[in-house]
Order: C-alpha cells, then sequence, then structure tokens
C-alpha cells in the first residue's frame, strides 16, 4: 500500500474515527475521571476520593449479589439457549419448504420490547392470571413465582432465551447450511447416522456458530436491565439483581455517578475476562476437532 | 503536489467540523444574550404527558400575549431513563431548562443541595403568590429544614384507601373501618365468608422498591403519628411509638393473611381484596376499563386507618404531589421572568379549575373543596371531593437528599421483614433506626 492510498483510506474512515472519539472514546475517559470523584453530575462542587468508590464496590452487598447473579443467569442461561436455538435450528434445516418464513417467525421475539414481554410475562405470572388459576384449581399448586429467589431468576432466563432463541436459531441455522454435503456422505460410510451423525458430524462442524452464540449468551448476561427492572426490582433478596440494575440505582436513582461509574468499570473488567476464559475454553474445544 | 492537496483536504475537512461545532454553541450563547435585552427567553420542561403539556402550552400562549417581552417555549422533559435521569444528564451537560415542573419533594432535595435550583421564597412577590393561590396551609409542610421553599407544589394527590362497599355491605358494614382493630375484625369476617379473598393485595410490601414506601408505610405511619415528620434536616426524627404500632398492623395483617404479597392484576377490581391504596389517576383507568366501578354503589374512600385510640378525624395521609422549581442555571433575569409567569397562572383560580378538568389532579390549595371555582367540578365528579378536602392533611415526600436509600432501608429493615413473619415490629424498627442513622450521619 502506498502513502497515497493510506491517507485516501485514513481520509475514508475519518468519519467513523470521529464518531468514535467523540462518543465512545471520550465518554471512557471521562467515565475513568468520574469513578475517582464522588461527583452526582448535578452538584458545582466535589472531590476526587482516589479508589474509595472501587473499595466500597468491592465490599457492597449488592455489587456482589450483582456478581454472583449474572454467573448464576449464565449456568441456566447458556444451555438452555444453545440447546433451545440448535434444536429449532436443526427442525428449522430439515423443512422440506418455507425454511426462510419460519427463521424469521421465530426471530420475531428478539425484535420485540422488552418492556411489553416483561409486562406480558408479569400478567401471565399474576396469582389471578388463568394459568395459576388452573394450577390451583387442577393441581393444587399454588405457586409464588416471583417470590422465590430461584423461580424469579428462573422466570427472567426462560423469559430471555424465549427472546433469543430464534435469533441464535438464525446463527446456527446458517452454519448448518453450510456444512458440505460430502462431509455427511463421508460419514455416513463410516457408518456415522442418526443421533452419531449429530453428534460426530453435525456438532463439531458447527463449532464457528457455536463460538459465536457463546460468546454473544455469555456477554448478554452482564447487560440485562429490562426484564428484572420490571419484573422483579432485582430481588427477592437480590436473587435477580444484576450489575445494569444496581449501575442505573447507584447513578440515576441515589444519584451517586461517581460510584456508579465505578461500578460500571468493574463490570465491564469481569465481562471482558469471563468472555475471555469462555473464548479460551471454546478454542480448546475447537482445537480438538481440527478448528485452529 | 497530490499529497500537499489530500493533506490540505483533511485538515480542511476536520477544522470545519471543529469549528462548526464549536460555533453551533457559541452562536446559540450569543443568541440568547442578544435575546436577553429585548425578549427573555424561558425554556420550561413540562412533565412528560400529553395532558399537562397541553395545559402549559396554553398558558404559556396566553402568557405571552401579554407579556410581549417573555418567550416561552414549552417541551417535554426528557425520560430517559427517567425524568429525574433526564434532569440530572441537562444540568451536567450544561441544558437544564429555566422552570420545571413534576419535580418530588425528594428530588428537589438532591437538586437544592447540589444547588441545582434556586428557592422560590426569595422572589418578589412569593407571599402574594401562596395568599392569591390559597395554598398557605398546603405549601407550610413543603418548607425544607433550611427553612426555604424549593418548590410550588402544582398538584396533590392526599392518598387515600378505597373500601370495596359492595363486599363490606354482604359482611355486614356500611362504611370502611377506621382502626387497625375495626380493620383486623372486617378481615376475620372476610376470611370466614371468603378464604380464598384479601383485605389488601399489594406485592409491593414485599419489595424494598424505595417509591413504594409513599403509598403503604408513609400512609399509615403518617396517619399513626398524627403528621410526625420522618426525617428533619439531617435526622431521623420520626415518633417511634407510632412507628411500631404501623409495623405491628402490618404484621397482624401479615399472620392473619389478610395480605396477598403476590402480583396480582387488578385485584380489588376483580374483588380479590377488599382495599386498596388509591389515587385519582386510577378513575380515568376505570372509567375506560371497569366502568362498573361506581362511587358509593362498588367502591367508597376513607382516609387510612389509626391505631386504637386515636381520633380518625384526624387523621394524616402522604401526598403524592409535585410541583415547579427554577433552576440556577438560569440568568436571575431569566429566573425572575419564570417566577412572574408562574405567579400570573395562579393568581387566577380559573387556571387551576381549567388544570383540574385536563389532568385530574387535584390542584396544591386550602380551598381546593370550598371554593365556588370548583363546586361545579365536584359536584360532576364527587369521588375527587375527598382528595380535595384532604389536601391540608396530607405531608409530602421527605427532603433529604438520601431519601431513595432511607426509603430502601424502611423497606429492607423493617417493613418487608415484618411482613413477612422475620422480624419482631420492635426488632424491624430499631434495625431501621440503626441503619438509616448510618446513611445520615
Amino acid at each position: 500500500m502506498n502513502k497515497h492510498t493510506a491517507k485516501v483510506g485514513w481520509l475514508l474512515a475519518s468519519p467513523y474515527l470521529i464518531y468514535s472519539a467523540i462518543f465512545f472514546l471520550i465518554p471512557l475517559f471521562w467515565a475513568l475521571y468520574l469513578a475517582f470523584t464522588n461527583w452526582n453530575l448535578i452538584s458545582p462542587e466535589y472531590e476526587t476520593v482516589g479508589v474509595q468508590n472501587f473499595i466500597d464496590a468491592l465490599f457492597s452487598p449488592s455489587v456482589r449479589a450483582a456478581f454472583w447473579v449474572t454467573y448464576k443467569f449464565m449456568l441456566m442461561f447458556v444451555p438452555i439457549v444453545i440447546a433451545g436455538s440448535l434444536i429449532l435450528a436443526l427442525i428449522i434445516h430439515h423443512l422440506p419448504r418455507w425454511k426462510g418464513l419460519f427463521a424469521v417467525g421465530y426471530f420475531l421475539p428478539y425484535l420485540a420490547s422488552g418492556v411489553a414481554s416483561a409486562i406480558v410475562v408479569k400478567g401471565v405470572i399474576s396469582y389471578n392470571s388463568p394459568f395459576n388459576q388452573f394450577l390451583r384449581d387442577v393441581f393444587g399448586l399454588d405457586i409464588d413465582w416471583l417470590g422465590s429467589p430461584t423461580l424469579a431468576a428462573l422466570v427472567i432466563v426462560l423469559m430471555m432465551a424465549w427472546k433469543f432463541v430464534g435469533y441464535y436459531a438464525l446463527l446456527f441455522l446458517s452454519g448448518l447450511e453450510s456444512i458440505p454435503k460430502e462431509v455427511y456422505e463421508a460419514a455416513e460410510i463410516d457408518g456415522a447416522v442418526g443421533w452419531k451423525r449429530v453428534w460426530h458430524v453435525t456438532i463439531p462442524m458447527l463449532y464457528p456458530s457455536f463460538y459465536t452464540v457463546t460468546i454473544l449468551a455469555v456477554g448478554l448476561m452482564f447487560g440485562i436491565f429490562t426484564e428484572p427492572y420490571v419484573l422483579t426490582g432485582g430481588g427477592p433478596e437480590y436473587a435477580t439483581h444484576t450489575w445494569q440494575l444496581e449501575i442505573y440505582n447507584q447513578a440515576f436513582e441515589k444519584l451517586n455517578a461517581g460510584y456508579g461509574t465505578a461500578v460500571a468499570i468493574i463490570n465491564s473488567i469481569v465481562t471482558f475476562a469471563s468472555i475471555f476464559i469462555f473464548r479460551k475454553l471454546l478454542e480448546k474445544w475447537g482445537g480438538r476437532h481440527g478448528w485452529e | 503536489m497530490k499529497k500537499r492537496k489530500w493533506f490540505k483536504l483533511v485538515s480542511v475537512l476536520l477544522a470545519a467540523v471543529v469549528i462548526g461545532t464549536g460555533c453551533q454553541g457559541q452562536a446559540g450563547n450569543e443568541q440568547g444574550e442578544g435575546k436577553q435585552s429585548s425578549t427573555v427567553q424561558i425554556d420550561f420542561w413540562a412533565a412528560p404527558n400529553p395532558t399537562q403539556q397541553a395545559f402549559w402550552k396554553k398558558m404559556a400562549d396566553r402568557y405571552m400575549e401579554e407579556h410581549k417581552h417573555v418567550k416561552i417555549k414549552v417541551s417535554p422533559m426528557p425520560e430517559s431513563p427517567s425524568s429525574e435521569a433526564g434532569i440530572q444528564s441537562a444540568i451536567a451537560a450544561g441544558n437544564a431548562p429555566v422552570l420545571s415542573e413534576n419535580i418530588s419533594r425528594g428530588f428537589a432535595a438532591q437538586l437544592a443541595e447540589s444547588r441545582a435550583i434556586v428557592p422560590m421564597d426569595q422572589f418578589d412577590g412569593f407571599d402574594d403568590l401562596l395568599r392569591k393561590r390559597q395554598m398557605e396551609t398546603t405549601i407550610s409542610t413543603w418548607k425544607f429544614a433550611d427553612g426555604h421553599q424549593y418548590v410550588l407544589p402544582i398538584y396533590s394527590n392526599a392518598m387515600l384507601f378505597g373500601w370495596r362497599i359492595d363486599l363490606l355491605k354482604e359482611l355486614g358494614y356500611n362504611e370502611p373501618p377506621k382502626t387497625y382493630s375495626e380493620v383486623l375484625e372486617v378481615g376475620k369476617k372476610l376470611k370466614e365468608k371468603y378464604p380464598d379473598k384479601f383485605l389488601w393485595a399489594r406485592a409491593d410490601l414485599a419489595k424494598p422498591t424505595w417509591w413504594a414506601r409513599w403509598f403503604d408505610f408513609f400512609m399509615l405511619y403518617n396517619a399513626a403519628s398524627n403528621g410526625t415528620h420522618f426525617i428533619d434536616g439531617n435526622k431521623l426524627s420520626a415518633d417511634r411509638d407510632a412507628g411500631v404500632k404501623t409495623l405491628q398492623f402490618f404484621a397482624d395483617l401479615s399472620k392473619n393473611q389478610l395480605v396477598l404479597t403476590r402480583e396480582t392484576k387488578d385485584p380489588f377490581e376483580n374483588g380479590t381484596s377488599v382495599m386498596v391504596d388509591l389515587g385519582p389517576w386510577t378513575f380515568p383507568y376505570w372509567a375506560e376499563k371497569f366502568p362498573e366501578m361506581k362511587f358509593n354503589e362498588t367502591y367508597v374512600l376513607s382516609m387510612p386507618p389509626v391505631p386504637d385510640g386515636m381520633d380518625p378525624a384526624q387523621a394524616k395521609t402522604f401526598a403524592d404531589t409535585k410541583g415547579l422549581v427554577i433552576y440556577a442555571s438560569a440568568t436571575k433575569e431569566q429566573q425572575q421572568a419564570a417566577f412572574d409567569f408562574v405567579k400570573w397562572v395562579y393568581s387566577d383560580p380559573q387556571n387551576d379549575l381549567e388544570w383540574l378538568k385536563e389532568t385530574n389532579l387535584p390542584p396544591a390549595r386550602d380551598d381546593l373543596s370550598t371554593n365556588e371555582a370548583f363546586v361545579s367540578y365536584f359536584e360532576e365528579n364527587p369521588q375527587l371531593k375527598l382528595y380535595a378536602e384532604n389536601i391540608p392533611n396530607a405531608l409530602p415526600p421527605m427532603d433529604n437528599a438520601q431519601m431513595v436509600e432511607i426509603q430502601e432501608l424502611i423497606g429492607k429493615q423493617a417493613l418487608n421483614p415484618v411482613v413477612k413473619g422475620e422480624k419482631t415490629p420492635e426488632k424491624a424498627w430499631k434495625d431501621m433506626e440503626k441503619a438509616i442513622d448510618g446513611v445520615l450521619k
């Protein structure tokens, strides 16, 4: 590449670079500064407090709860959403016709507003809903869906899985479509049919899709806000208290913007570290099947 | 040569972006300053709902017709993720308006502590405004610990309890219970006749959601304490005896399975519960979704019940109320012009009547139930009369910048564990006091 071409490249990239500088880079440095202050964003006076915000955050029960709740959600959500989206993708893949129609149909929940979906779910599991009335009348089951820590977390996870299964199924579907027929034919000659074929051929060949979906799903767990905000407010007893709820409560409800920013920075470090670990684990698994 | 041309082109483009951005702000400022000499510009943020915006737009248009040197721009306040956060961001970015409504006393305390708003009582004509609007008693409870009035309340919803009078009559009562023991007695009879029904269905009783405390704990605490301030300045000043009695009442309701702390859809309307905390904003919803809810036929209203031995007629309650503030970032001229506009609006009760008709929210006036201007409205809307009568008996939220944390602790340390049967009222109150003292120190 000569210097002239390089300059054209810089020129063409400059709108995005300027945009990124204004909306990402400057806010990032600003956030780093803010995290070391006790500013509430509105007072003309504030002090730098060193690493106090970070120390307070590390010893805060609500931050610790957000940390563990994220992994609890991850433990439930990732297997459910991967299994669900893979099964869905396999079903659509084997449809004789209208694959596109079904793929788009299952993708629709992803486009639904989180608030609207949460309100619908709240209605479905409310005490006097037909669903709960049915459980009480027929099975004698009186379930407090949002009052039990485990069930409340499960409701949120299932709701999110419903929303994302269609989207992730599309990623798996594109992976399935790209597996060459020859690979299956060769496997068949070697005696791999039925479940053996799925287990030993399809799944390893879907490694790039697994990689993408897993990283997306893991990353998603660190950004949950709307569902617990509408359904549980983070309760009961912090069972559904997420990082984003904690940041929102601190920065916008309690006006502790400096502290809230410190929590956001810790959240981004934990997110980065978790995704890094998952990447390494996935790459190890992929390496065993010949993916570099 | 070509290299130089490219370099020049990039430099010019970047310079244009940077200078253009800078000039835009500067031009805006110059424009504003220029206008100050002839016209005063007031940016007014109205609450983000169409009825309130329509009212303020109408008022601003009328005012501008009479006052040609004032230009009022009414726009909805940003509410992403909440109106408070929108205001916070605007102040941080230097884009705060001159005047805004929709400010609660608690949020005003946060703004006042950060010197983001100015005291209303510093303006010439403030006392005259209070007299003309007949709101001296109502606003007395709004005074901040530093002796100033930072907010001019626009409306005040004296929170009441709704009772299903049709169900009460089935149980042999012609009016709602007024004391704790009367309430428990009604509950006992209700359970005998309808084991599946509850006295009060309120999921928030088991949640620490800070604002939910306004509509359960503070309604009953204000009634039990005869309106003793919970926080005074930066000190917990709550009436301990009244507080423990309030918690004991919640414990008794819970122990007798009279409260339902599960998410329930329209429990009062469909008869799952017999009582409900009720604000006047519910009536338009009922008119649309539950036309069968008829005042004095299906439901009646009452002030919160009081502990035995207290006079129910003296009961106080919580005021769900919001008002106007003037921002410190505005120029003195803009601030005075904004105040003059507010004074003009509230000097005529017809404007309050227009507000009431438009929004259904009772204006914060002492004379709302007696002033001739409102008589015909309350004859047409009798369910709002008790709200109007009790405006002077309703206390606004606390004026402490730590309000969110304090109210969260009331839930976490006291109300939630008492309702769940995890703590005795005495222990819960003690734990709550200790935790709040920790926040206030």
